[in-house]
């Protein structure tokens, strides 16, 4: 590996942009997420910056239990992600439905049906840590060495 | 002094800048002990009373399952919702999760489980399949037929001319068997969680 591929990769593992997604929550992790941009959290700190533009986005998290109307818009926001991309499920919903995945509801999930996820976050909601977490472990999980796999 | 580049160089290559600038700025926060998380064993054993499912407001959080010789409640992640009602519903103490067990002691609160059996007349078409289903409705008339007819007056719920009717709904235990049963989804369990407290007394007896 060269010295300038070292490089890029330390660069690129410590400038996530990330875009959020909402596919039906109750908006419970949609705050979770709102807290670790919060100085308590300091989302930025770490290099993630929340830009919420799919097509500049590294990482995007799923929120939601998946309701019929992002059937196709789901996978659109997803393919419009440059390479390397991550998608990461927050929350019960995404996973499960949690409390909404009952009879006669009409959501389908878990997301990872639909879309490639590379994280879930368990927790209804799960705390800011966990987010933080998650998003930093995909980041050195799938961005630290992606050219040299991907040639 | 404030002009040459050395001391430019001095005034930005300070270490603890350079560390801020490239480093995360906060420690990394610890999760306080008192948070609920997933409820864990305490290592007492669980006797299969089979609260903590009736308490469980999330579908699928929680399971009671054979570990070795004896039953264990299993936690299921992605569908937990850490809520804290199974701690509180177990009269053995087998999970525990932040302080509910210390709180519930020092208050002396406890959960008192009963079920309402609701059966829509509209969709119920008298077929019987729940009363046949129905655990203790076996236990009560091991004589009952696939109709649900039954000459006993004990069963929680038997066919009368064509339709169901609801007995006894205080022996009903929650375990929704005729929920799965209905072809139509007619009847439902309804559980009613009462929340009590014994008097607490203050200061000296």
């Amino acid at each position: 590996m060269t010295i300038l591929q070292r490089i890029k990769n330390k660069v690129r593992a410590r400038s996530i942009h990330v875009a959020y997604v909402d596919v039906g929550s109750c908006n419970g992790c949609d705050i979770e997420v709102l807290a670790c941009l919060a100085p308590r959290y300091d989302i930025e700190q770490y290099g993630i910056f929340v830009h919420n533009n799919p097509r500049e986005a590294d990482v995007l998290l799923v929120i939601g239990a998946y309701t019929p109307g992002w059937e196709e818009k789901l996978a659109m926001v997803w393919e419009k992600i440059p390479d390397p991309k991550a998608a990461v499920a927050i929350g019960n919903c995404p996973i499960s439905g949690c409390v909404f995945n009952r009879r006669e509801t009409f959501i389908d999930p878990p997301v990872r049906k639909h879309i490639p996820i590379a994280a879930e976050v368990p927790g209804c909601p799960p705390r800011p840590t966990e987010i933080l977490q998650a998003i930093l472990s995909v980041r050195d999980s799938v961005f630290a060495n992606w050219e040299a796999e991907h040639p | 002094m404030g002009f040459s580049l050395i001391w430019y160089l001095k005034e930005f290559g300070r270490t603890a800048w350079i560390k801020k600038f490239l480093f995360a700025k906060t420690a990394p926060l610890t999760t306080p002990s008192y948070f609920r998380g997933f409820p864990e064993p305490t290592g007492r054993i669980c006797q299969h009373a089979l609260f903590c499912m009736m308490a469980c407001p999330a579908p699928g959080a929680i399971e009671v399952v054979h570990v070795g010789k004896g039953w264990m409640p299993r936690i299921h992640k992605g569908h937990c919702i850490r809520c804290g009602l199974c701690v509180e519903a177990c009269p053995h103490g087998v999970l525990k999760s932040g302080r509910i067990l210390e709180t519930m002691e020092r208050e002396g609160t406890s959960l008192v489980f009963s079920f309402r059996v609701v059966i829509d007349p509209v969709l119920c078409t008298g077929c019987g399949n729940c009363c046949t289903s129905c655990p203790v409705n076996k236990v009560a008339d091991a004589q009952m037929g696939a109709g649900g007819h039954s000459s006993n007056d004990e069963v929680i719920m038997k066919v009368q001319a064509g339709d169901v009717v609801v007995i006894h709904e205080e022996k009903c235990t929650g375990c929704k068997t005729c929920e799965g049963a209905c072809p139509t989804n007619a009847i439902r369990i309804a559980r009613i969680l009462e929340g009590t407290q014994q008097t607490v007394h203050e200061g000296p007896p």
